[in-house]
């Protein structure tokens, strides 16, 4: 009942807790597994990254909010996001530097190879990134947002 | 048909029934609590059981062990987010249905 005294202190639970701990590093190695296999098969840096998003998720729902959002820095987060976009379009247009169009991978080719893969799989691993980060940060803003409804008018009384 | 068909459809059906009455619990029952009680044991036994007739189907396929895996995830994810989500009732303050309540809270 401590939700009524003070809105926001979090109790954790220690089966939500143990339960976390053990699924959290399958749920990400899933998400890589869906990122990688996005080229070829149903997935990609989409679905993988909505994946990797839920793990923080999940670790907010046993840690409590507070101390997930300490854990997590907002400029981490906020990088993650703009280093997703920065990857995607450095793959991109290091194509149309080469002399070709955009996202035309084979041009790679010349620096290593299977450049295809890679480049596929690189460029979902940004999406991926882009992905979780807005993932978290969403997520991260609708919690916050009950948090300064509540607040707000104590603060000022 | 051989025994592993019939045990296939056999598993199929009684999951499909559990998953039912897991429907059934979830508009027929009256709060949260009860709610998050049948959503969490049946729901959690059909599924299992519907994936299990999936892996059968399967074979000896490598899809066979993403079903297993999938499974033994469902029995270990699904009871915890009922107890999260009954937890963060009874966080709330939600008082749980008793038989004297007869409107229940629909």
């Amino acid at each position: 009942m401590s939700g009524e005294d003070r809105p926001g202190l979090y109790v954790e639970s220690t089966i939500i807790m143990t339960t976390v701990r053990v699924v959290a590093p399958f749920v990400l190695t899933f998400a890589l597994f869906v990122m990688f296999h996005g080229a070829n098969s149903p997935g990609g840096g989409f679905q993988g990254g909505v994946i990797a998003g839920s793990v923080i998720m999940m670790l907010a729902f046993a840690y409590g909010i507070d101390s997930t959002r300490e854990w997590v820095d907002v400029r981490v987060v906020a990088t993650l996001a703009s280093g997703g976009v920065l990857l995607f379009a450095a793959i991109g247009l290091g194509t149309i530097l080469l002399g070709g169009n955009f996202l035309e991978y084979h041009l790679y080719e010349r620096f290593i190879s299977h450049a295809t893969a890679y480049g596929i799989e690189l460029v979902e691993l940004g999406i991926g990134g882009i992905v979780a980060s807005v993932v978290i940060g969403l997520f991260f803003l609708l919690a916050a947002g009950y948090g300064h409804a509540v607040d707000t008018p104590e603060a000022e009384e | 048909m051989t025994p592993t068909e019939w045990a296939i459809v056999a598993l199929a059906l009684v999951g499909a029934f559990f998953g039912g009455v897991a429907a059934v619990g979830i508009v027929r029952l009256p709060d949260v609590y009860t709610r998050a009680h049948a959503a969490s044991k049946s729901d959690t036994l059909g599924a299992v059981l519907t994936i299990s007739a999936a892996a059968l189907a399967l074979q000896t396929d490598l899809s066979t062990i993403k079903a297993v895996f999938l499974l033994a995830f469902m029995f270990l994810t699904n009871p915890t987010a009922a107890h999260a989500i009954a937890r963060a009732a009874q966080d709330q303050g939600i008082e749980p249905w008793t038989a004297g309540d007869e409107e229940g809270e629909r």
